[in-house]
């Protein structure tokens, strides 16, 4: 389970819309507080549903989509390349993250409209400054084009998982979940192979961007 | 806060006064006093006061409380009460109860105090803070009054106190907790509290369902045995209500999150009789609607469709249809049963399919579809039941051909069963059709126009269908007698609303004629119609009449519309022609209008779900609000146009149909040129395909080659290491892998042969060198005896050596030649090898120009070999040759042999004659006779050339002569 935020008009509805229909929306159809989506996938050879809050970006909603931080397990921090400004607000918005999240959360630093390389208004540089400056994965990602659109949602998945099987998340008792199917249990899949994947793997970039 | 003051001065101000005191110095000692055993002595009474004196207590004490919450926080008694208290004057609850007896007037009143009290305590959103927080206190004095205070302010002013809420931090998180509270009172007040705090909240439903409240609450549910729980599972349900009602972002979750399966043992009631308790039904109740909810037809069709999915293949829907035929379920719940499976089926094939193969448990078994529709059709079924029926077939036909195909078969005259054993529904739906209830006749107007519904083939199909009315009469067909009931409907005695009949018919037959040119002939056909239909129109009648009129305009106006002109008297123009004299454009237009205008219009276009209070309303079928809409304007439009108009229009609808071929021409012509694409597509890629494989068999092939030139270069290497001169000899050996060895084989036998020819040949020297010797010292024979005795003693000894060697060389010879065959047979055994390993391609699969370089490459070496054999062979000539040569010269020395011994003999005689000293000489030779004799005797038993033997024997004279030829010719010097 987890959350997307940043800024209005970054396009995380429309991730999260790539993700789960493989479709582009061109409107901005402005969220209001939060919508749900799900999908699965499958990680480490598991069937997994992942279970994605994409929140507004708008001001007013804040109060609101804070109360999805402590429940989440990971957050998607989603930027537009064209803005600087959003990406100037990522401070406050990890700022607030931290405060009301669990200090586990996994979190993914998006640069999004990759497709739109000749608005460019901050350096894929810059991003990976601030992500390893503040020690997050870190990718950019086009919704349109659905580039690398997966790969983010699925490394995140991926290292909440990790972090799952590390016991850094307690499954049962908080709404955190990845909710894990039906079919496996997790003490099962506890395992050494779960620590051996290194998280530079994670933040490996498939470069089509 | 005049209010307040105006009921209070209102009240008679005599008994009442003291009270105000009590509690006005009550509310001093609360502000003031340092104690707090006396301020909470003092709240305490305050709350016992506040039933009775709401109004005072509420406006006298509520700061007071308030500060009381802030401030002494630490005794949780003090809190209780405080909470307390504020509950009573904020609460309406108890107030009903303890006064039901009371004047609504009053009822009113203590709602607006309510909301009034309300409206004073959140008017500082500090507040509201400050209650959630003492929600954190575990204690139960605490938690439980704060709770129904929370609630309280929640339901008398939900969406100020949700604002609140939802903009404190965690404040709905925070009251989730309460669903964990192991206090059973807690709980069961914290899920109304969240009730309350979810009603029509889009955002706080979220954050709740995010929460985890679905799992909590459907493990509450379980844990209280589903519908056999008690209030607590209404509760809960009725909060899931909350949560997921028209709220697609949590029905999505709730789907995602595999809740839907949790639903389904909800539903396992069975037909053990354990009661219907009424909990239980009303459990049952709101557990349908909650399946409802998440398959509305309302909902985003995606949506609903998915969750119809999951309720199929998690056995939902079949568990409800188990109760859908079970017995001995109350009537409300297998009526609400009958709408969930509905929406459940509507418009998704798999579950309209499992639908139809549902069969009753009767014997023997009927289809449910069947069961179902005897009882839409039966008078004495609830009302709501029927109507649920009827509901369930639109359902099941609602985006379904099939469906409607397997229903209107059922009245063909092909498939009607003949021996009438079993009821079908068809036969049900013409039986309420044309029966004395008008509810049926309405109900099977509609079902059969669902059958018809956006499907042209079963509209034309459904003309086909003729009824025998009675017997002796011709059959008449379903649409005539459709019309007949209708121009003569006051003659049938029926029960209930005429009108009902009517517009179920015209209802049917509007559809029916819709979008269909044919059904419009044939009822065009029949020339009673247009004349009824125009005399209803025309006649000035009733209000309750007008919307007959209307639906009857609406249906004349279909004729126009779909009309192809097919019929001479009522094609188009004349129709209209006829609407103006008899009718009136104007009117016309009028009395079509009268359906969209009638009340209960706008009702059935809501939902499509018949849902009539009472059987009086019961007019208008939501299918065909929607086929109003579409028709009354183009009709109106058709109306009002002129012919000229009309001309035109059908010139250019004539344009536009040329237009159209035009088009479908290009369109046909595309499609042929998709499909060559697609072909010349796939041909491409199974070129590339093949290719490919070429591609790769050639790669495979140039290994191969590159793999055979290796070794080639090896052997070559090797070979130039064993046998440098033969070079092109191993070019043809390095083909096959037997050959080498047998070759090299031969060579060394050959090496060998030669070897033993020279070994011949310096043995044939010797003994040339020592005949040469005897010759010698046989020239002075008479000169000195001694010697000569000696010589001739130490010539048999040599002949006796030679006639040795003669033996061995013999059988070596013999062994030779033996060999020589052998190799010859080999060599033959290998040319034969080389012959048919050259002929097979050398490599299978190999492209012909590497194959026919490869062949020629062999057959080069195979000639090569074949040279070499030759030269063998010519070399094994040559040895049988010498070996011949040889052969004379031992025959030319066993003659010299022969000589000599005569001349011995004699000199022997001579010895015997002259000296006797010589006996020991003669005896010696007489030995060495011996001796040559046992080795004659030897080399015969040998075998070996008897004729040589022979030779020797006989040929001692013969030798004679020969040995005068021979000595001419070759032993000149001898
Ligand atoms: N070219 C391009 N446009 C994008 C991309 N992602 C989103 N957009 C556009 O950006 C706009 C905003 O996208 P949304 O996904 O609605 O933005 P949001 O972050 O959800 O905004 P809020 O809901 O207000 O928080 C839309 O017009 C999208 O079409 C992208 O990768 N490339
Ligand atoms: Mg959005």
């Amino acid at each position: 389970m987890y959350i997307i935020i940043g800024d209005t008009g970054v396009g995380k509805s429309c991730l999260l819309l790539q993700f789960t229909d493989k479709r582009f929306q061109p409107v901005h159809d402005l969220t209001i507080g939060v919508e749900f989506g799900a999908r699965m996938v499958n990680i480490d050879g598991k069937q997994i549903k992942l279970q994605i809050w994409d929140t507004a970006g708008q001001e007013s909603f804040r109060s609101i989509t804070r109360s999805y931080y402590r429940g989440a397990a990971g957050a998607l921090l989603v930027y537009d390349i064209t803005r600087r400004e959003t990406f100037n607000h990522l401070t406050s918005w990890l700022e607030d993250a931290r405060q009301h999240s669990s200090s586990n959360m996994v979190i993914m630093l998006i640069g999004n409209k990759s497709d739109l390389e000749s608005r460019r208004d901050v350096k894929r540089e810059e991003g990976e400054a601030f992500a390893r400056e503040h020690g997050l994965i870190f990718m950019e990602t086009s919704a349109k084009t659905a580039c690398n659109v997966e790969e983010a949602f699925i490394n995140t998945a991926k290292e909440i998982y990790r972090k799952i099987q590390q016991g850094l998340f307690d499954v049962h008792n908080e709404a955190n979940g990845i909710k894990i199917g039906p079919q496996q249990c997790i003490s099962t899949s506890v395992g050494p192979s779960a620590s051996q994947r290194s998280s530079s793997e994670i933040g490996s970039n498939s470069g089509c961007c | 806060m005049n209010f307040l003051r105006g009921v209070m001065g209102g009240q008679s101000a005599g008994p009442q006064h003291t009270e105000a005191e009590t509690i006005q110095k009550l509310c001093d000692r609360v502000a003031s006093s340092t104690l707090l055993d006396d301020r909470r002595n003092a709240v305490r009474a305050l709350k016992s006061l506040s039933k009775k004196y709401r109004l005072e207590v509420g406006i006298q004490a509520m700061e007071h409380l308030i500060h009381v919450l802030q401030t002494d926080r630490s005794d949780s008694e003090i809190i209780g009460y405080a909470l307390d208290t504020l509950y009573n004057i904020i609460s309406n609850d108890e107030e009903e109860e303890v006064d039901d007896v009371e004047e609504e007037n009053s009822t009113r009143q203590s709602e607006d105090l309510g909301s009034q009290f309300t409206e004073i305590f959140i008017k500082q959103p500090e507040n509201v803070t400050l209650l959630l927080s003492l929600l954190e206190e575990f204690d139960f004095h605490v938690r439980w009054p704060g709770v129904k205070l929370l609630t309280s302010l929640l339901k008398q002013l939900g969406p100020q106190v949700q604002q609140i809420i939802l903009v404190s931090p965690m404040g709905v998180s925070r009251l989730m907790d309460l669903l964990a509270d192991s206090r059973e009172v807690i709980r069961n007040d914290g899920v109304l509290l969240l009730q309350a705090l979810t009603r029509s909240n889009g955002a706080i439903q979220k954050i709740v369902a995010f929460e985890n409240a679905f799992e909590r609450l459907l493990d509450i549910i379980t844990e209280e045995g589903n519908s056999d729980g008690g209030i607590v599972v209404e509760d809960c349900l009725i909060l899931l209500q909350n949560l997921l009602k028209n709220n697609n972002s949590n029905q999505n979750f709730f789907k995602e999150g595999s809740y839907i399966q949790r639903m389904k043992p909800w539903f396992d009631v069975g037909d053990e009789n354990s009661g219907w308790s009424a909990q239980k039904v009303t459990n049952l109740h709101v557990m349908l609607q909650l399946v409802r909810v998440l398959v509305s037809p309302t909902n985003p069709p995606g949506a609903t469709s998915s969750c119809q999915k999951a309720m199929f293949q998690c056995g939902l829907l079949q568990q409800l249809c188990t109760i859908l035929m079970a017995t001995g379920v109350p009537a409300d719940i297998l009526t609400e049963t009958i709408n969930t499976v509905s929406e459940v089926i509507r418009g998704y094939q798999v579950n309209q399919d499992y639908f139809a193969s549902v069969n009753a448990p009767s014997n023997p078994p009927r289809p449910a579809i069947v069961v179902l529709l005897m009882s839409m059709v039966n008078e004495r079924q609830p009302f709501v039941l029927r109507c649920a029926v009827l509901y369930c077939f639109q359902c099941f036909l609602y985006k379904n051909q099939k469906g409607q195909g397997e229903i209107v078969s059922t009245l063909l005259p092909s498939t009607i069963d003949a021996t009438g054993n079993s009821v079908s529904a068809g036969q049900l739906l013409c039986g309420g059709l044309f029966s004395t209830d008008s509810l049926s006749n309405w109900c099977a107007a509609v079902a059969l126009a669902h059958a018809l519904q956006e499907n042209a083939t079963q509209k034309e199909q459904l003309l086909r269908v003729q009824l025998a009315t009675s017997i002796g009469n011709p059959p008449v067909s379903l649409l005539q007698q459709c019309t007949n009931i209708l121009s003569q409907g006051d003659k049938i005695d029926r029960r209930g609303s005429k009108i009902q009949t009517r517009v179920g018919l015209l209802m049917l037959l509007c559809t029916w004629l819709s979008n269909c040119p044919i059904a419009v002939t044939h009822f065009l056909h029949n020339s009673a119609n247009v004349p009824f239909l125009t005399g209803q129109i025309a006649e000035n009648l009733g209000e309750e009449e007008q919307l007959v009129q209307g639906l009857c305009a609406l249906l004349l106006g279909i004729s126009i519309y779909f009309n192809d002109n097919s019929l001479e008297s009522y094609m188009k123009e004349k129709l209209k022609q006829l609407i103006e004299k008899r009718i009136g454009k104007e009117n016309f237009i009028e009395k079509l209008g009268f359906i969209s205008k009638h009340e209960l219009y706008s009702r059935a276009s809501q939902k499509p779900q018949p849902n009539f209070p009472s059987p009086e309303y019961m007019i208008f079928d939501h299918e065909f609000t929607k086929l109003v809409k579409e028709l009354e304007g183009v009709i109106t439009k058709a109306i009002y146009k002129s012919s000229e108009e009309d001309k035109k229009e059908e010139e250019v609808k004539k344009t536009l149909e040329q237009h159209d071929s035009i088009v479908t021409h290009y369109k046909n012509m595309i499609r042929e040129q998709d499909l060559q694409l697609e072909e010349l597509k796939q041909q491409i890629s199974t070129l590339k395909c093949q290719n490919e494989q070429l591609q790769t068999a050639v790669t495979q092939q140039v290994s191969q080659i590159q793999q055979h030139k290796d070794q080639y270069n090896l052997l070559k290497v090797q070979l130039g290491k064993d046998n440098p001169h033969q070079g092109s000899y191993s070019d043809a050996t390095q083909m096959n892998g037997i050959q080498p060895e047998e070759v090299g084989r031969l060579r060394e036998e050959i090496e060998e042969l030669k070897s033993n020819q020279e070994l011949l040949q310096s043995q044939l020297a010797e003994k040339d060198s020592l005949i040469e010797n005897l010759k010698s010292s046989q020239a002075s024979p008479g000169t000195n005896e001694q010697s000569s005795a000696t010589a001739s003693a130490q010539d048999s000894e040599q002949i006796a050596e030679l006639k040795q060697e003669l033996a061995t060389l013999k059988s070596q010879l013999n062994s030779q030649s033996v060999e020589i065959t052998k190799l010859q047979t080999e060599k033959q055994e290998l040319l034969q090898k080389t012959e048919t390993f050259a002929k097979p391609a050398p490599v299978p699969g190999e492209s012909e120009a590497v194959a026919a370089a490869k062949t020629t490459d062999v057959e080069g070496r195979l000639s090569a070999l074949l040279q070499e054999t030759k030269e063998l062979k010519n070399e094994i000539k040559a040895l049988s040759e010498e070996r011949a040569a040889i052969k004379e010269q031992l025959d030319a020395s066993n003659s010299t042999i022969a000589i000599l011994q005569n001349e011995k003999n004699k000199l022997e005689v001579d010895v015997t004659d002259s000296k006797k000293e010589q006996d020991d000489l003669l005896v010696l030779l007489a030995d060495q006779d011996q001796k040559i004799f046992s080795l004659k005797n030897k080399l015969k038993e040998l075998g070996h050339p008897v004729e040589e033997e022979d030779e020797l024997e006989s040929g001692d004279q013969d030798d004679e002569e020969d040995e005068d030829e021979d000595n001419g010719k070759d032993q000149g010097p001898i």
